[in-house]
């Protein structure tokens, strides 16, 4: 792979010394190679499974690295599976375990690393690998009640366009039910929610009556297999599906991919784009958070808060629509820059619209704090504590409100901003309100990013030619509006699609959401829902 | 010998008859039997009381003289005979229900020989002490039937049951049987002989004051029979404890035995102060409510039932409180009123709880068990009983046109008639058992809600088959009791002229003339009433269809005055006849309207998932848990375990949470006796074994004592 | 807390005037691509190739745009030496392609309608638009729309998302379980025909494989305007502008 210069150099190369010295002391026997690369600042290949496990415990307890995800790829004749890992303040860390095809069994990391949960339970449904001493495998992405055991549809063989035969729902199927307190029941809710506008996710509130003991989510109503479908697609018709399979963030994702994609041919975006690029990534959020705060406040009926939140979303995405002439920002990415250049007038009104909305928020910020029984609502109300956060590697704004302070634009940055002056706000109680308040925290510092960007854009080009022409594999990452969203792309020679994985944060945060949602009282799992704000599609793909 | 002689000798030969029939004839004629004969002395038990009550005499016999003991009477007057009738209709009902059940269960379990002697036998004890007219034949009989209550609880040839249940139920029954006993001697010391007449006479003569420790000692004694706060704790145990088919026997008969019991002793031979009347109104209340909550909350049909019926015995109680306050403080009418609607309301309560209770054993012989949680879509398996239940559940939840309804408004309407009375402390406490006992009625409308809507309605919940054979039981004895819900429920004003003779006798007003009001059958001058009064019912259209609807049409229950004439009114027969007239209407406007529409049905809507699982659906437990947790004060359940399993650190595969309540009577009451009686019997144990040194020490500090005390007076 | 009372009222009425009259605030509508006479057949050839999805068909120097395959991703717009024209409007409600003629609901319906909204694999743009109809900019009560939560008491359905395999299964409950005078809205460019996502074992490429669908409204995602416009044609109060699509592009 051609040598690039990496938005990761200058960081922590002591701390990686360090932890190098480390693992050659305590693995070296067990790791077969280490080495740094363009993707990451450290690759380790493992040569025994049995290492895996005490691996993933050392560098995620022991030396507080994050847990990126697990993913995995089938070659011509092996297996490769990545695990990957962030060293905050340096880089991504890559524990990458080779087997042959035949070996369809690898030890479980769930137990060290319980992030690893899902990314696991995924990996069997698709894949077909067994992930030893995981205990709760199957019924995960494909529905038990209407997929047999035995279909891998990620393996290469299993081809995307075949449509399934006619299946019959297995009508016997029985839910996994944890509660059995003499008189629990559960409360089905979903998949076409009752609550009026609402994803398709399944839940099943197990009560005894008046309180919620446990409340489980079932997702991957809305899996379109997307990584499967983009396989075998030319690049720029990939980035038409990572745009798309969440539109809330879309800008973000599509950014993560086109670094991805620039990552693999070496070719940077020139200065104006990207720093075009965070104004943009920073609307969308800045656009997000207000829906958010507008659906917080819809999930306490404190209706004339809802209207004016959704109307300044609303505001916002009009702004988003004179400025780039698509309301969800579709279409401005494309490895290599961004498809379209703006006139400074244009960057001048919505600078305006973005003042107005930043101000109307803090005036909504200030009026909520007032509204005791909305606060009363939201406090105290789908607490998880730190220790669980960090258990269950959450990221983004509902990790921040429970002092996991990881932001990928600070701990590993992107785009340019590293330059930029920005805070990270980050609360500790873990409740309704403190995510509530990392929301409008966090809205201010995109209004302040905006500006900082707009006010010192540089001149030129926003493209420069992109072309692959070799086969490779990179490793983009941004911090999409719900949390850490990393892009695994592999490409041919030819720039065809030969693997492509989305680990998003709604994926991510979704495996934490049984703890916030445990013993509460029925009217508060709309509020506990509303403050997690996250998207069943995003994490379904 | 009169025909009522007649009559009452036929009974007792009927159930001698079906005993050595039943003996006879073997075991698969049993059924048939306890049905006829049984049936056949229930109907001769109805015409005993009716040739009574018909002929406005008592019936009076003298029997034998033993020596010591003086002569055994029997003596039927107007209230032994209303409960009589009760018992004869509810042992109709039950004779049937029982002859109908037993034929399909011919196992073991059911010794059909065995049931039916006893049965008979327990059906002429409670003759017997409803006839009884001295303390010795009822002290008597009372033993037998609490004797042959144990001997039903207690079968168990194999000695696999847990006996608790029938020994406990043997030892409050004797406890409470001593007390009354106690009760009865005390009285009798100053009387000629042991004939209630003569006891009445003599209580006439003591002051109120006297009368308090044999009022309570009768009202313990008899409390134990009745289910009242806080000697109740056997019933719900042995209730659930005894054969299915002696349930409605023990629901719908012996708990009137306690009302009776206190009418008779408390009330009718005693006029003791307003005092006993508030320990009867809050012991009553308090019953109620109690009994509701527990009721309410618990997953067992029949110990749901059980503990119902104690809310029911709670209503019963308070309305006879407000009756003895009533008649303590001069207050005939007020009286009156309290004193129909105790009778109006064990008459009720017999009906609808004999007719849960043989509904409970018909579900619980077709499904196997009891267990609300594990039942649900009963309507679809048994329709006709599922129709029928519903009429009980409607009727005990006092809803109209049913004749829980009647009741229940007549005592809460006796309670608001507080305002009669002199004393304002008097006046609170009504004021607070009203507010208990409203209470009381909107949870059991929560009960039977969930009762009915939990086992009827839904999806089956638990794995259970349906027993073809025992579906086959017949249903008419409880569509007959349904029918006799209704009937009572829309002709409260001639049931009430019934319940006149006794109510007249014990609170001195005529309850037809201060509450039925002769207005469809008497003239505009008629005499009992002032005319302006007349006129102004006439001009708010209260005899509006006269001459139509025959007989009695409204129950007035206060004569305002001159300008305010009616404050609580209300007619029954007229709301049944509003009803039909709206319902028909109502059904007739829909069928026009919907004409030209297509009916499509649909599986249940469950938010898309492939199938509604029953474990996705309410459970009872999980119906009325907001009532646990409203009432946790009452409630207090410990939890006894709390179990979070997880595997591989972090994937919980259960949790569990087990919780024990102990009964709000055992904890605040039974328990701390239990302890003090402990504690004293381990300091007496503590001085029992002591050295011989210390027992001379007992005897000479004694003797000083003995000493002392002759050298005082 | 009576100041949320007064701060409402203080910011009066933002409603939208529509459909009484045209609303053009800038930013309502992405608009989109629409049939162009170019100069060249090398231009028009252009057009057509640089289009992902096949929305664009050049015909000598013409294209023609077909509106439910177009995924917006703008390219005909801005990668172009000659672009498409591009329309601002967002009255683009149509009829299916199937040739199946369906009528709006009666008169009854036109002051009261009531709406299930189904996620069918949804990028979560047009449920968040759908969701926008509910805000004080919109505010679709004001017409006599609303949303339903049980499918029992529902006139339409509207459908969103390309209907994944997990989905098909509760959408077709939930059409079972509507009323039979049910009528069904396919929003957005993947119910329609799919979109990015297109046919696969994953996705049924669009609601008419599962249901019959009586009115359709393009866009990726069609701003709240172009559903709202959806929901009074479904409602009898508009006409449709065009009455059948342009099959593959061709007039």
């Amino acid at each position: 792979m051609a040598t690039h210069s990496s938005p990761i150099a200058g960081g922590n190369i002591a701390g990686l010394a360090d932890l190098t010295g480390m693992i050659v002391e305590r693995f070296g026997d067990q790791v077969a190679q280490l080495r740094a690369g363009a993707n990451f600042i450290l690759t380790l290949s493992v040569g025994q499974p049995s290492a895996l496990p005490t691996l993933a415990q050392f560098l995620f307890w022991e030396h507080g690295c994050l847990f990126g995800g697990i993913t995995a790829e089938e070659h011509s004749n092996h297996w490769q599976i990545h695990y990957t890992f962030l060293l905050p303040g340096s880089g991504w860390i890559d524990v990458e375990f080779s087997m042959a095809l035949e070996t369809k069994t690898l030890p479980s990391i769930v137990t060290e690393v319980h992030a690893a949960d899902w990314h696991e339970r995924e990996i069997e449904d698709l894949f077909g690998i067994h992930f030893e001493n995981h205990p709760r495998l199957g019924d995960f992405v494909l529905h038990d009640q209407i997929w047999h055991e035995g279909i891998d549809p990620m393996r290469k063989t299993f081809s995307a366009e075949r449509p399934q035969l006619e299946r019959k729902v297995d009508l016997e199927w029985q839910p996994l039910l944890v509660v059995g307190d003499p008189g629990s029941f559960a409360m089905p809710v979903g998949p076409v929610y009752e609550g009026g506008i609402g994803e398709s996710l399944h839940f099943l509130l197990e009560t005894v009556g008046e309180d919620v003991i446990r409340a489980a989510p079932r997702l991957f109503y809305n899996y379109r297999a997307v990584e499967k479908i983009a396989e075998g697609r030319s690049i720029p018709d990939a980035l038409l599906l990572a745009e798309r399979f969440a539109a809330t963030s879309a800008f973000a994702h599509s950014l993560a991919f086109c670094l991805a994609a620039e990552r693999i041919a070496a070719v940077e975006a020139p200065p104006r784009a990207a720093a075009l690029r965070v104004l943009l990534a920073e609307l969308e959020r800045l656009r997000h958070h207000a829906g958010a705060i507008a659906a917080i406040c819809e999930s306490t009926a404190l209706a004339v808060a809802a209207a004016q939140a959704s109307i300044i979303e609303e505001q916002l995405l009009r702004a988003s629509c004179v400025f780039t002439d698509h309301r969800y920002l579709f279409g401005l990415n494309t490895p290599g820059g961004l498809n379209r250049d703006f006139e400074l007038e244009q960057c001048k009104t919505l600078l305006a619209t973005v003042d107005k909305a930043e101000s109307d928020l803090r005036i909504l910020e200030r009026r909520l704090r007032l509204s005791s029984s909305f606060l009363d609502r939201l406090e105290d109300v789908g607490v998880v504590i730190g220790e669980s956060a960090r258990d269950l590697n959450l990221v983004g704004p509902i990790g921040r409100a429970s002092a996991q302070h990881c932001d990928l634009r600070r701990a590993c940055s992107y785009s340019g901003y590293g330059r930029l002056a920005f805070d990270v706000p980050c609360e500790t109680e873990g409740d309704g309100y403190a995510r509530l308040r990392i929301l409008f925290a966090e809205a201010t510092q995109s209004a302040r990013l905006i500006h900082q960007v707009a006010d010192t854009l540089e001149g030129g080009p926003v493209r420069v030619a992109y072309e692959v022409n070799h086969a490779g594999a990179a490793l983009g990452w941004t911090e999409a509006p719900r949390g850490a969203a990393l892009h695994w792309l592999r490409v041919d020679e030819r720039g065809i699609v030969e693997r492509y994985r989305a680990i998003t944060p709604s994926f991510n945060n979704w495996l934490g959401f049984h703890v916030a949602a445990e013993n509460f009282a029925f009217q508060d799992f709309p509020i506990i829902l509303a403050t997690f704000g996250l998207s069943a599609t995003e994490c379904d793909r | 010998m009169t025909i009522t002689g007649s009559f009452l000798v036929a009974i007792f030969v009927a159930c001698a008859a079906g005993v050595f029939a039943s003996a006879l004839l073997g075991h698969k004629q049993v059924p048939t039997v306890l049905s006829i004969a049984g049936a056949l002395s229930s109907i001769l038990m109805v015409l005993t009381s009716a040739s009574v009550l018909l002929m406005g005499q008592p019936f009076e016999a003298a029997l034998w003289t033993l020596d010591g003991f003086g002569r055994f009477t029997i003596h039927l007057d107007s209230v032994s005979s209303i409960f009589l009738l009760v018992s004869g209709v509810v042992y109709f009902s039950v004779s049937l229900f029982a002859g109908s059940f037993l034929k399909h269960q011919t196992d073991e379990a059911h010794p059909h020989l065995y049931y039916a002697i006893l049965y008979f036998a327990l059906m002429a004890a409670v003759v017997l002490i409803l006839v009884a007219g001295d303390i010795v034949l009822f002290l008597i009989s009372w033993e037998c039937m609490s004797s042959l209550c144990f001997l039903l609880i207690n079968y168990d040839p194999k000695g696999q049951l847990d006996k608790s249940a029938g020994y406990i139920m043997l030892a409050m029954s004797e406890a409470g049987f001593l007390a009354v006993a106690v009760a009865f001697l005390l009285l009798a010391r100053s009387a000629t002989d042991f004939s209630f007449t003569a006891l009445r006479s003599a209580c006439a003569t003591l002051s109120p004051d006297t009368l308090w420790l044999p009022f309570l000692l009768g009202f313990f004694g008899f409390g134990v029979k009745a289910g009242l706060v806080p000697v109740n704790f056997w019933l719900p145990r042995s209730y659930t404890a005894a054969p299915p088919i002696f349930i409605p026997v023990f629901a719908g008969i012996t708990l009137n035995l306690g009302f009776y019991g206190i009418l008779r002793l408390n009330a009718d031979l005693m006029h003791a102060g307003y005092g006993t009347g508030l320990v009867a109104l809050i012991t009553g209340s308090i019953t109620a409510l109690v009994g509701i909550l527990y009721a309410t909350t618990d997953g067992d049909m029949k110990t749901m039932l059980a503990h119902s019926s104690i809310e029911n015995a709670g209503i019963i109680v308070a309305a006879l409180g407000a009756f003895l306050v009533f008649r303590a403080f001069s207050q005939p009418v007020a009286a009156a009123l309290a004193l129909s609607a105790v009778l109006y309301h064990m008459v009720n309560h017999s009906i609808y709880k004999t007719l849960l209770f043989e509904g409970a054993g018909h579900v619980e012989a077709a499904t196997g068990t009891r267990e609300m949680d594990q039942l649900g879509g009963l309507a679809r398996f048994l329709p006709e009983l599922s129709a029928i239940f519903l009429i009980g559940c409607l009727a005990i939840s006092a809803v109209p046109p049913f004749n829980g309804f009647v009741s229940e408004w007549m005592t809460l309407q006796s309670l608001l008639r507080s305002a009669v009375l002199a004393s304002t402390s008097v006046r609170i406490v009504f004021a607070l058992c009203g507010a208990a006992l409203a209470l009381t009625a909107a949870l059991a409308v929560t009960c039977f809600v969930k009762t009915y809507a939990m086992n009827f309605l839904g999806i089956r919940r638990g794995s259970w088959e349906l027993h073809v054979k025992a579906q086959a039981t017949s249903k008419f004895p409880l569509a007959f009791l349904a029918v006799i819900c209704l009937l009572l429920g829309i002709l409260p004003t001639y049931v009430l002229p019934i319940l006149n003779q006794s109510v007249e006798s014990l609170a001195g007003a005529s309850v037809t003339t201060a509450l039925v009001q002769p207005f469809f059958t008497a003239t505009p001058e008629n005499a009992q009433l002032p005319p302006a009064f007349l006129a102004d019912f006439h001009n708010l259209g209260a005899q509006t269809g006269r001459g139509l609807v025959p007989g009695r049409g409204l129950v007035v229950l206060l004569r305002g005055g001159e300008t305010n004439p009616v404050v609580f009114a209300m007619s029954p027969s007229y709301s049944i006849i509003a009803l039909v007239i709206l319902f028909a209407a109502a059904w007739f406007v829909f069928r026009r309207l919907t004409r030209q529409r297509t009916l499509v049905k649909r599986p249940v809507w469950a938010g898309g998932i492939p199938r509604l699982l029953p474990l996705l659906t309410y459970t009872p437990t999980g119906f009325s848990n907001p009532v646990r947790v409203v009432f946790q004060a009452i409630f207090r359940p410990n939890i006894v375990e709390d179990t979070r399993q997880t595997v591989a650190v972090h994937f919980r595969t259960a949790i569990h949470r087990q919780r024990e309540e102990i009964h709000v009577v055992d904890r605040l009451i039974l328990q701390p006796v239990g302890a003090a009686a402990r504690g004293i019997a381990d300091f007496l144990a503590g001085m029992h074994h002591g050295k011989l040194n210390a027992y001379v020490v007992y005897v000479l500090v004694f003797l000083l004592l003995v000493l002392f005390v002759y050298r005082a007076t | 807390m009576s100041f949320w009372f007064w701060h409402g009222l203080r910011k009066g009425i933002q409603s939208t005037r529509y459909p009484a009259r045209a609303e053009n605030t800038p930013g309502v509508s992405p608009g989109r691509p629409v049939n162009t006479d170019f100069s060249t057949v090398e231009e028009a050839q252009l057009a057509a190739e640089i289009c992902p999805t096949d929305a664009i068909v050049a015909h000598g120097k013409s294209t023609y745009v077909n509106p439910g395959k177009c995924v917006h991703c703008q390219l005909c717009l801005h990668s172009l030496q000659s672009p498409m024209n591009w329309e601002t409007g967002y009255e683009w409600t149509r009829l299916p392609a199937d040739g199946k003629e369906a009528l709006p609901f009666p008169a009854s319906f036109a002051k009261s309608m009531h709406i299930m909204v189904v996620d069918a694999g949804d990028c979560g743009a047009c449920l968040h638009e759908v969701k926008q109809l509910n805000n004080p900019l919109y505010n679709m009560h004001r017409l006599g729309f609303f949303l339903t939560a049980t499918p029992r008491t529902a006139d339409l359905l509207l459908v969103v998302g390309p209907v994944s395999e997990n989905m098909r299964g509760p959408l077709l409950k939930t059409w079972e379980a509507m009323p039979t005078t049910r009528k069904v809205m396919a929003v957005g460019g993947c119910a329609i025909a799919g979109g990015v996502f297109g046919k696969s074992f994953m996705c049924a490429c669009g609601v008419s494989a599962v249901l019959p669908v009586d009115f359709e409204v393009p866009g990726n995602p069609p701003p709240p305007l172009a559903i709202l416009h959806g929901l009074l044609v479904v409602a009898g109060r508009k006409s449709l502008n065009s009455p059948r699509p342009i099959s593959e592009g061709r007039p």
